[in-house]
């Protein structure tokens, strides 16, 4: 029960996180690899201002310093080495440091977890694998452990998209055909925002994904939750619409009449932070929002319209979808 | 103008203007004069005529020339259909083999042709134009079902077949499963009129008790449930679907009858016909049954399967052409327009030509009763 008002709480907390500037920010690192992004950053920020200084202040003295000055700064042999040699040997420090920070990461060791992520138009396929191999798949959302070391093998199921949750970690490409990897150990449990970083068609813009990390205990048990099936509902009403409307077809809610593997998989949607990939708030209001209005809130998505359900039928639909917890 | 202009123009130039002028305000005195004759007793003269069909001629060749002909363009499930539609469209005008024309249409100008005589001059592509486009001052409309291009060919294969048909097979065609009318008491002519062939009657085209229907371009439609039957009538009338075979039908019935049709061919047995096709083909199925995620197509029995709502058409024994039909209508947007055809459209569009064939086919192997 206790893991269940946590997550309550931290669900009802997710939309005024999605306002705050933190969520969804590089300079709220936590994560040892977002860490690292900052510190670059701030090194970068730093010498490149001093450089800046440096080379205003010898512009300054070889136009308007007094006459020996400008006479030194006119010589070759100053020019090739403040113009050649100590570009090329602060770059090259700079290279190698850089190098050394972000590619620091343990490549070699085991992994305590393997998650894919596949991008598709406009959502995020989540694949937990677990320890003995077997798979469990959700959307949109990406739930860690702190504390471990996290492999993300990322891919992409039709053009170019880049995973970015900046408080973690920096950009990595969705190649589709390729898997690249990012690893990843996050410091401390928070509920962070991410967006498609790489334009990958229309709805571009409104592919986003929470993330949420959690204390190892606490996913142990949501990992084990979400992998059964879905939970017995008793909204048989929405359930029947749901099985002939064909929404099966494309979703999959396992344990149902749902085989679909086309669209994002429901079997868990219920307890997500959010509806229609990052868009709208949990919850049977904007579930039913979405069924009404998903064309317009985010246009050219993949979903037909079902624009002949009636308002009675997209609220059965809405309140079995809500039940799938 | 200025004065000062019209004074720097060469001197030729300046009686061309004049000319034409001149021409436009003598064009504009005799229409005002009321001296031409527009009634259609009067008739055109002959040089008017000759200017008339030149015009016709060179701009329906000009305006056809890069169309492409379908495959299937001279099949008899084209003819067949194509024939019904003409008896109950086109013959009210133009007339047909054996069958004595209202004279009221002899009275029109320009008379109608008859389409046995007049169609040979015309090519297909030139054919499927007039029957498309219409023609501009003669009271031929265009097509009435909007972008159905697949509807027109099968006139135009129809109108090519035309001028060999005896009034007996003509009649054959175009009556289709309607049964011959009883002969005529005077009492019925004196009550009923003249139903010589009904023209709206759905056993020209569609299922009956006793047969399939007659072209494979049609849908069968005994034992489709009545929610679905009643939607697509509903569909036809309002113009959300469009066909220029079934809007003209269902634009004239009234909601009652809409009611009682869908639910009389509910009920109709469904006649099974003979398959010539192979064997059911194993990948069709895994589509249809949605075994192949990589496809990114979502089961075709998902709504088309057992389960589905009642307003969603059962696949099971429909014609592979009819279904292969409607797909690549699906992918050329022509249904996009009603909620339930926008369903399908995205559906279609991830199918590529040998999957549509495939499909189809696999389909019109089912029997009825896998998804009843």
């Amino acid at each position: 029960m206790n893991a269940v008002t946590r997550f309550i709480a931290l669900a009802s907390a997710a939309p005024l996180l999605a306002g705050c500037a933190g969520a969804q920010s590089m300079f709220s690192p936590m994560a040892a690899e977002a860490d690292r992004v900052v510190l670059l950053f701030r090194v970068m920020l730093i010498g490149s201002c001093v450089i800046g200084a440096l080379v205003a202040y010898c512009l300054w003295l070889a136009c308007r310093g007094a006459e020996d000055r400008r006479r030194m700064f006119g010589k070759e042999s100053v020019v090739f080495r403040l113009g050649l040699l100590l570009p090329v040997m602060v770059l090259t420090l700079l290279l190698l440091w850089s190098l050394r920070l972000l590619g620091r990461a343990g490549q070699d060791t085991e992994p305590d977890l393997v998650v894919r992520l596949q991008g598709e138009q406009w959502w995020w396929r989540v694949t937990y694998v677990r320890a003995d191999g077997s798979e469990v798949e959700s959307a949109n959302e990406l739930r860690l452990p702190v504390d471990a070391d996290v492999l993300l093998e990322l891919s992409s199921a039709d053009v170019l998209h880049s995973f970015w949750i900046p408080a973690w970690a920096g950009k990595v490409d969705m190649v589709p055909g390729h898997t690249n990897h990012l690893r990843l150990r996050l410091a401390e449990p928070g509920i962070v925002r991410g967006q498609c970083a790489e334009y990958c068609g229309g709805a571009h813009a409104l592919m986003r994904l929470y993330g949420v990390a959690m204390d190892p205990n606490e996913f142990t048990q949501w990992l084990a939750r979400e992998s059964g099936p879905a939970v017995a509902t008793t909204q048989t009403q929405g359930r029947e619409i749901f099985v002939a409307s064909g929404c099966g077809g494309c979703h999959r809610v396992r344990g149902e009449v749902a085989p679909g593997r086309v669209g994002p998989d429901l079997t868990h949607l219920g307890s997500r932070l959010s509806v229609g990939a990052g868009l709208l708030p949990g919850g049977v209001a904007a579930l039913e929002t979405w069924l009404a209005r998903h064309p317009v809130l985010k246009p050219e998505n993949h979903m037909p319209a079902f624009a002949f359900l009636t308002d009675t039928e997209r609220r059965a639909l809405a309140l079995y979808l809500a039940s799938l917890q | 103008m200025t004065r000062r202009a019209v004074r720097s123009l060469a001197p030729w130039l300046r009686i061309v203007a004049v000319l034409t002028l001149a021409a436009v305000a003598l064009a504009l005195l005799v229409a005002w004069l009321g001296v031409i004759n527009v009634a259609a007793s009067a008739g055109h003269p002959a040089w008017l005529e000759s200017f008339l069909e030149l015009t016709m001629t060179r701009s329906v060749h000009a305006h056809s020339r890069d169309l492409t002909l379908p495959d299937d363009l001279h099949s008899m499930d084209r003819i067949r259909v194509g024939a019904a539609h003409f008896a109950g469209g086109c013959a009210e005008c133009h007339g047909a083999p054996g069958e004595a024309r209202n004279p009221v249409y002899d009275h029109l100008l320009p008379v109608p042709p008859d389409l046995a005589l007049q169609a040979p001059h015309w090519d297909s592509r030139e054919l499927f134009f007039i029957v498309r486009n219409g023609l501009q001052f003669t009271g031929m409309p265009q097509w009435s079902g909007g972008a159905r291009p697949d509807e027109v060919w099968s006139v135009v294969a129809f109108l090519e077949a035309l001028p060999t048909l005896s009034a007996d097979r003509y009649r054959a065609l175009a009556a289709g499963n309607l049964m011959p009318p009883a002969p005529h008491s005077a009492a019925s002519l004196r009550d009923e009129g003249i139903a010589e062939l009904a023209r709206a009657a759905c056993d020209r085209c569609h299922d009956t008790a006793q047969a399939a229907p007659p072209s494979k371009l049609v849908p069968r439609i005994a034992g489709q449930s009545a929610r679905y039957l009643a939607r697509s009538l509903h569909e036809y009338r309002r113009g959300e679907r469009r066909s220029g075979f079934m809007q003209p039908v269902a634009a004239v019935l009234s909601e009652r009858q809409i009611e009682e049709l869908a639910l009389h061919y509910s009920r109709l047995p469904f006649v099974p016909t003979s398959s010539d096709a192979p064997a059911a083909d194993a990948e069709a199925a895994a589509i249809a049954r949605g075994t192949h995620p990589e496809l990114r197509l979502p089961a075709c029995l998902s709504c088309h399967g057992a389960d589905a709502r009642a307003d969603y058409p059962v696949l099971a024994g429909q014609p592979a052409p009819y279904l292969a039909q409607q797909l690549r209508l699906w992918q050329s947007g022509g249904r996009r327009t009603s909620a339930w055809g926008d369903v399908m459209a995205t559906i279609a569009g991830r199918l590529d030509a040998a999957q549509i064939d495939m499909l189809a086919r696999w389909f019109s192997q089912q029997p009825r009763e896998f998804a009843e």
